[in-house]
C-alpha cells in the first residue's frame, strides 16, 4: 500500500514537471518572439506607427483598436507583407493613406512582429506561430 | 551611502549656482556674415550683415500665394517633406505637431513644410494631409512649388554651409532638419526633426525667442 503510494506521488511528480517544461517551452518562445518583435517594430513600423502604437493624427492609424486586430488576425500577416492601398476603419474612424509593404521581412520575423504587435498598446492575444504566418500568407487577399 | 550625500551636496550646490547666474537666452545667428562699412552722421561705423532667408512666393494647401510678406513680424519653422514618404517624415509631422499645438493660435508663429515632390503632392493632396493631421491652415502651411525651386531655396538658403557638416545620407534636403527663422529672416537654429529631445530643444527656442521680442 505504502509502495503504491509513494510510486504514485513520484508518477504525479514526473508528470507536472514534463507539464511545467512544456508550458515553459511555450512561454520562452513567446518571450523571445515579444522581444524579437520589438526590435523589429522599431526598425520597421515606429516612424509611423510612433513608439506607442499610437499613429498619427488621421493619417496613419494607430494599433490600440484592439477589436479590430483580433477580427482580422487573419489578415495581419498579409497587411504587414504588402501593404494595404484601400481605406481602413480603426476606432470607427477611416485612413486613406497608402501603407508601404514590407517584402524584406520574412514569415519568422512576421510571427516574432504581430507576437509584438498583438500584445502591446492594450492588444492581448498570445503567441502568433510561424506556422499561423504561414498559413495566413497563402490566403491574402 | 557617503559617495551619494556628496553628489547630492554637489547637485544641489549646482542648480543654486545655474540659478543665479542665469540670463534670458539669446539664441545665436547662423549662417554668412559680412561687415558693412556705413557713414552715420559723417562717422564712419561698421555694422554686421547676417544672411537672410531671400524672397520666395508658394501656393499652400488653400491655393493662397504665401511670400516673405505673409511672414512679415512673425517667426516660424520650416522642413522639407513629401507625403508619400514612408520613413523620417511621419516622425517629423508628429514632431512638428507637438510643437504646433504647444504654439497653436500664437499669432506671431508659423509652420512651413515644402513639399519635395511635386509630381505626387498636388495642392489637392497637401490639402488632405493637412485636414488630415488637423492643422489650421492659417497657422501651418503646406507650400506647393516647383521642384528646383524649392531644392534651391533648401540647399542655398535653408542648409546653409554651416549645417553642411551635419549632413545626413540622402543629402541635406532629406536630412529632417527643422529650421527657426526669426522676425528678420534670420537662421537662429536647426534641430532633427525626427529627435524628439531635440524638439523639445526646439520648442524652448522658440520661447526664447519670442522674448527676444518683448524685451526690445
Amino acid at each position: 500500500m505504502r509502495k503504491n503510494l509513494v510510486r504514485f506521488c513520484f508518477l504525479a511528480t514526473l508528470i507536472a514537471l514534463l507539464f511545467n517544461a512544456c508550458v515553459n517551452e511555450q512561454s520562452v518562445k513567446y518571450t523571445r518572439y515579444f522581444t524579437d518583435g520589438a526590435q523589429l517594430y522599431t526598425n520597421n513600423c515606429q516612424n509611423c506607427h510612433s513608439s506607442k502604437g499610437e499613429g498619427l493624427a488621421q493619417l496613419i492609424p494607430p494599433l490600440t483598436d484592439t477589436v479590430f486586430l483580433r477580427k482580422n488576425r487573419t489578415q495581419l500577416a498579409c497587411i504587414v507583407q504588402y501593404g494595404l492601398a484601400d481605406s481602413i476603419t480603426i476606432h470607427n474612424k477611416i485612413y486613406h493613406f497608402k501603407m508601404p509593404s514590407n517584402q524584406n521581412l520574412a514569415p519568422i520575423d512576421l510571427a516574432k512582429l504581430l507576437t509584438f504587435v498583438t500584445n502591446s498598446f492594450g492588444n492581448q492575444q498570445g503567441l502568433y506561430d510561424i506556422a499561423e504566418v504561414e498559413n495566413n500568407l497563402k490566403n491574402c487577399r | 551611502m557617503k559617495y551619494f550625500f556628496k553628489i547630492c551636496c554637489l547637485c544641489a550646490m549646482g542648480m543654486y549656482l545655474s540659478q543665479c547666474t542665469s540670463t534670458p537666452k539669446k539664441l545665436p545667428i547662423y549662417g554668412e556674415r559680412e561687415a558693412v562699412k556705413k557713414i552715420i552722421n559723417g562717422l564712419e561705423t561698421v555694422d554686421t550683415v547676417y544672411q537672410t532667408i531671400p524672397n520666395f512666393s508658394f501656393l499652400n494647401q488653400d491655393s493662397i500665394l504665401i511670400n516673405s510678406d505673409s511672414l512679415k513680424n512673425k517667426i516660424y519653422v520650416a522642413d522639407f517633406f513629401f507625403t508619400s514618404c514612408p520613413s523620417i517624415c511621419p516622425i517629423m509631422k508628429s514632431q512638428m505637431l507637438r510643437a504646433y499645438q504647444k504654439f497653436k493660435n500664437n499669432n506671431e508663429v508659423k509652420f512651413l513644410s515644402h513639399t519635395i515632390d511635386p509630381k505626387h503632392d498636388s495642392i489637392a493632396v497637401l490639402k488632405k494631409f493637412s485636414d488630415k493631421l488637423g492643422v489650421n491652415p492659417k497657422q501651418w502651411y503646406f507650400l506647393y512649388g516647383d521642384k528646383n525651386t524649392v531644392y534651391n531655396l533648401a540647399k542655398n538658403s535653408y542648409m546653409s554651409s554651416t549645417f553642411e557638416d551635419r549632413a545626413a545620407p540622402g543629402g541635406i534636403v532629406h536630412s529632417g532638419y527643422f529650421i527657426l527663422v526669426d522676425k528678420n529672416k534670420r537662421i537662429r537654429g536647426a534641430y532633427d526633426g525626427t529627435n524628439e529631445e531635440q524638439v523639445s530643444q526646439m520648442i524652448e527656442d522658440m520661447q526664447a525667442l519670442l522674448n527676444e521680442y518683448q524685451t526690445k
